[in-house]
């Protein structure tokens, strides 16, 4: 069964031809045509008699019992049976609810809507706008470094007019001194 | 009731269409075998096999109004079969392909056992060659491996094929000349 020799290929354009001349698929001037190329290609030969071979091996299909089916047929339209239940079951549950089932899902949806705006503060912002972004907290100044710096600015402010005090009382008190002095600027 | 069983498929769709059951079950026992097929020839497992095939015929039987008559049932109802088969190939991320020339479940030893004429080195040849159609199957593309099984293992036309997958006899042709070009070259040992 085992050949270690080289794969011998058909020809390139006859190989699909050759499938489907396996399958007994093409035209007949396409069998023609591949009958006349196999009488003088050895390749394309060997290509078909390969398939002729292996083909037939993989499609073997097992052939089970007359029990087997048998047990298929009752156990198939056993559960086609049971499908039809359920199916009717459901049909009968749903069939008496069907008069008062559209206002009672539409009652439903308005209640929902109600309690959705209700709890929403009646904003409704809440549901169409997107949520604001979230930035990071270290980015964020807290209420006590805005005291803080808040504070230093007043402080700030205070310092400069002590400063400014500072400044005119010195003037002031030269002033005076030039003033005192003998031949002094008036 | 002798009458129904000569229907044809399209006389029996119609009459299950308006809700008789009965008619239904005719096209179960006329398509069980083919459908067991085609489910084992994609998952190699008689269980498994055995649960697809009938889960289309449930499937077909709920889905029966939606079926318009413009294909055939065998076709349409195929379809619904390698379907269930592809899905559950990807659920399982593989196609186990265990035999090539029988298919019995009992394990290797006692096959040899029971067969005498089966030699030890056939037997790992068969193996090799079993290991390597499953490899290639496995890798094929699945549109390959659904035209190649559908017509080398059940028999369908091109043209059957074509409705099945919903596409050209033409692509089927491609499908079945790769698929089977991959197949020949894996077992270039063996031929």
């Amino acid at each position: 069964m085992e050949n270690s020799a080289p794969l011998e290929t058909a020809c390139k354009q006859y190989e699909e031809d050759l499938v489907l001349h396996y399958y007994g698929e093409n035209s007949d001037k396409e069998r023609r045509g591949v009958e006349e190329h196999l009488a003088t290609c050895h390749s394309c030969r060997r290509f078909l008699e390969d398939l002729r071979g292996l083909l037939p091996q993989m499609a073997g299909a097992e052939e089970m019992p007359q029990a087997f089916w048998d047990s298929y047929y009752r156990e198939t339209v056993s559960k086609l049976a049971e499908q039809e239940d359920r199916k009717y079951r459901w049909r009968s549950l749903f069939k008496p609810m069907r008069t008062w089932m559209v206002p009672a899902f539409g009652t439903a949806a308005v209640a929902v809507l109600v309690l959705g705006l209700v709890f929403g503060k009646g904003d409704l912002r809440l549901f169409i706008e997107p949520r604001p972004e979230r930035i990071p907290q270290e980015i964020l100044a807290d209420e006590k470094q805005l005291e803080f710096f808040e504070s230093m600015d007043m402080l700030e402010a205070l310092g400069k007019l002590e400063n400014q005090d500072d400044w005119k009382t010195d003037a002031l008190n030269s002033d005076l001194k030039h003033a005192a002095l003998p031949g002094g600027v008036a | 009731m002798a009458d129904q069983q000569q229907m044809r498929d399209e006389e029996l769709v119609a009459l299950s269409q308006q809700g008789d059951r009965h008619c239904f079950e005719i096209l179960v026992r006329r398509y069980m075998e083919k459908a067991y097929h085609i489910a084992f020839n994609f998952t190699r497992d008689t269980e498994t096999a055995k649960d697809l095939s009938q889960d289309a015929f449930l499937r077909a039987y709920a889905n029966l109004k939606q079926f318009d008559g413009r294909s055939s049932f065998y076709t349409w109802f195929y379809r619904i079969v390698v379907n269930l088969c592809l899905d559950h190939a990807r659920r399982r991320r593989r196609v186990a392909w265990e035999s090539l020339d029988y298919t019995s479940d009992e394990p290797a030893e006692q096959r040899q056992l029971a067969d005498s004429t089966y030699a030890p080195d056939q037997q790992a040849i068969a193996g090799e060659a079993k290991r390597r159609v499953d490899q290639t199957l496995e890798t094929m593309p699945k549109k390959q491996r659904t035209a190649f099984l559908l017509r080398n293992h059940q028999g369908l036309s091109i043209a059957d094929v074509a409705k099945v997958m919903k596409t050209t006899e033409g692509t089927v042709r491609v499908y079945l000349h790769r698929a089977v070009a991959a197949l020949r070259q894996s077992l270039v040992e063996f031929v």
